[in-house]
């Protein structure tokens, strides 16, 4: 027998803990939403689940199409098809941004979105940030995997590095979940402030060396670089699929740090106020 | 016994606030200006509900009813108070929270499941269950988005009516599904209600929480107004309504009494009545309703075929009953039935049997209309008319019935010599004098 009890106000503490331990007890529900959000796209297609890998050809081929031929922007070279080397550099720096932002976007939205769960239902609100950080990171994995698969044919070689970007994605994971869970809180009670995130969370790509290769950057400006932890991403995801090389030893500490501060951070300031999301809809 | 939910002190308050511009304003001013109002939607509510109760909370729109429901829930937090649940809560605020139209009852079910809380393992468990109750067939297995909103409903009512609530808070849930549902639906409330389980609901029907209640609750603006026996709480109910409308309903007519009718009673046609539930004067008849049919409404028409409320003794009345079968029904009786409110007793009754026009054999979803038109020669005053279909197959029971479906009044206009007593029977006087006899014709009635 479960009781419920609201008298007053939780400590802060056992307010994060029961949070962290609602996504144990409540994890076959977290594993349907993922799996809604996922597969949502999906579901009303006629190809189903093969799209997953399908968009991701179509992506890297219509980069391809615009950079390398029609811009003509060429940083690394493919030794079978010179034409396709842009492609998959861009692609490769698009995928953990991809995840961020569409993460941001979602979670911006995730309380609002779902306000007949938040009003109608003693629901676990935790797990609407969390179910669009994990689902936009599973997307990507499915990217991942058809990147390898496109590296290989063309390249002909794979790189052992590829197996420890999921302990990076564990990381990235964290860093997105601080953010989202922030995002969802401001979404929630300043949904204006919406509105002036979402071009600062599109800037960010032009500040990431997804589009340009970091070397270009200038001596002067390399801060921007140092300081952007998707920048770390970017580069951690090209090393590891592309080029073979993991990313620097101390980078990685650090952004693990501030990844896992972030996440406390972010999923504190969301438990503290999300008691009061239900008036705010 | 400790209570199932008890609550102290508990209030409510919200903030209305004058716009988007003016609530600017406000954070921009760190809530120096203030433009808002507040608004307390509950006020000091001290409330213990024992293990077993059935309460339901009645009340006005906008009294505080599902900010109440919302707080015992756990879903709203209260401004002050202390709220203190017992048991495994499921609260059905609106039926289908969270189903995914692409997605097949089958999936849904157990999405809904896991949204209200439940244990994946006991959802599989009670699948068979709520498979059975839902009564989908093989839509079971096909996406949400071809089902009817009926099935929708009967799908989310099935979860969360099967999973054993320790407390059940139900928002105005009940009025999910076809008639032969709702009965269903009731009967698991009761079956619920027979195992220890604590049900709170809200209801507009003062027949459903005096038949399924054993406690009530009254809210006016955000108070308890009162609380107790059902009965007591529903009279204080209708006078409370009865009183705030006065004024307004001066100009009421009929027909706008007729649709207040069929809006609040609604879904009494549907609600099995307890045989042995004390109804304390408040019907008259006992009988048991099992459903098959629901009588969709009751007019009362002049000689014209004009809805009329007031008419003049010895006028021609025409009771047009408009009437939907949900099942395939043989040989049904429907019966009329005119009460004096002054003298509180049946006038007249009739039925088809007895006219000698029987109904004949309807299918399930047919919908029939029948008129009963008689003269009413009877002295001024108000009277009901209320209409019950019964199936002599089914013994005892009534398939639908109304209640103070319809009242007419009989006016003194244009009479010379108003009726005294109840009835004007045609009478003949004959009156014998020394003359001789004298015949004179009784007034026709």
């Amino acid at each position: 027998m479960t009781t419920y009890t609201f008298k007053g106000k939780k400590s802060f503490a056992g307010e994060f803990l029961d949070g962290l331990a609602t996504f144990y007890r409540r994890r076959w529900l977290l594993k349907y939403f993922v799996q809604r959000q996922v597969t949502r796209s999906y579901k009303r297609s006629y190809l189903g689940l093969a799209w997953t890998i399908l968009s991701p050809l179509i992506w890297v081929f219509f980069l391809t199409l615009v950079f390398s031929e029609v811009v003509g922007i060429r940083f690394r070279v493919v030794e079978s098809d010179p034409t396709l080397n842009f492609g998959l550099f861009l692609y490769c720096g698009l995928l953990p941004f991809m995840a961020f932002s569409e993460a941001l976007n979602k979670g911006m939205n995730s309380i609002r979105s779902n306000s007949g769960l938040v009003q109608k239902v003693v629901f676990p609100v935790e797990l609407l940030p969390f179910t669009n950080a994990v689902a936009s990171l599973i997307d990507k994995l499915f990217g991942i995997g058809a990147l390898v698969i496109i590296v290989f044919v063309l390249e002909h070689r794979l790189h052992w590095q590829v197996l420890l970007l999921p302990l990076i994605m564990v990381v990235q994971l964290l860093f997105t979940l601080g953010l989202t869970y922030m995002m969802a809180v401001i979404g929630t009670y300043v949904p204006d402030m919406g509105e002036v995130i979402r071009p600062f969370i599109r800037g960010t790509f032009f500040i990431t060396p997804i589009l340009w290769p970091p070397e270009r950057l200038p001596e002067n400006l390399r801060w921007i670089e140092d300081y952007n932890p998707l920048a770390y991403l970017v580069e951690a995801y090209r090393g590891m699929i592309l080029e073979g090389t993991l990313p620097g030893g101390l980078a990685t500490l650090y952004f693990s740090l501030f990844s896992l501060a972030l996440f406390a951070a972010g999923f504190g300031l969301f438990v503290r106020l999300k008691h009061g999301f239900a008036d705010q809809l | 016994m400790t209570p199932a939910v008890s609550l102290r002190g508990v209030s409510k308050k919200y903030r209305i606030s004058g716009g988007r511009s003016s609530r600017l304003s406000e954070v921009l001013s760190f809530g120096k200006v203030k433009r808002s109002h507040e608004f307390w939607a509950l006020q000091d509510v001290n409330l213990d509900v024992e293990p077993g109760t059935t309460l339901g909370i009645i009340g006005r729109n906008g009294a505080g009813k599902s900010t109440l429901l919302s707080i015992i829930s756990g879903v709203l937090q209260p401004t002050t108070g202390e709220v203190e649940v017992r048991g495994r809560l499921t609260a059905i605020f609106g039926l289908g929270t969270g189903f995914n139209p692409l997605f097949t009852g089958r999936e849904n079910a157990m999405l809904s499941g896991l949204i209200l809380g439940i244990e994946r393992d006991e959802m599989l468990e009670r699948f068979d269950d709520i498979e059975e109750f839902a009564e989908l067939g093989e839509f079971m297995d096909q996406p949400i988005k071809t089902y009817s909103s009926g099935m929708r409903s009967r799908l989310g009512f099935a979860v969360a009516i099967n999973v054993q609530p320790d407390v059940l808070v139900l928002d105005e849930a009940l009025s999910a599904g076809d008639s032969a549902f709702k009965r269903k639906a009731i009967q698991r409330m009761y079956d619920l209600r027979e195992s220890g389980t604590t049900v709170l609901f809200v209801s507009h029907s003062m027949g459903m929480v005096t038949r399924f209640c054993t406690d009530a609750l009254l809210l006016h603006k955000g108070r308890v107004l009162t609380s107790g026996s059902p009965e007591e709480v529903a009279d204080r109910y209708q006078e409370m309504v009865a009183k705030s409308e006065e004024n307004k309903s001066a100009g009421m007519s009929e027909r706008d009494r007729q649709l207040d009718y069929e809006i609040e009673h609604e879904e009494e046609e549907d609600t099995p009545t307890a045989g042995d539930v004390p109804t304390a004067g408040r019907t008259t008849n006992t009988r048991w309703v099992v459903g098959g049919a629901e009588i969709l409404g009751l007019e009362l028409l002049d000689e014209a075929g004009r809805p009329v409320d007031k008419l003049p003794s010895g006028g021609r009345l025409t009771v047009r009953v408009r009437l939907r079968y949900d099942e395939a029904t043989e040989d049904s009786i429907l019966g009329i039935t005119l009460r004096s409110e002054k003298a509180g007793l049946e006038v007249f009754s009739t039925d088809t049997a007895r006219e000698g026009t029987p109904l004949g054999r309807k299918y399930a979803g047919e919908q029939t209309t029948v008129d009963f038109t008689f003269v009413v020669p009877l002295g001024p005053g108000a009277y009901n008319v209320d209409a019950s279909l019964a199936d002599p197959h089914a013994d005892g029971s009534d398939v639908a019935r109304t209640q103070n479906a319809a009242t007419f009044e009989i006016t003194q206009e244009g009479t010379i010599t108003p009726v005294k007593g109840l009835v004007q029977l045609p009478a003949e006087v004959e009156i014998y004098g020394l003359e001789g006899l004298q015949k004179r014709p009784g007034r026709p009635a």
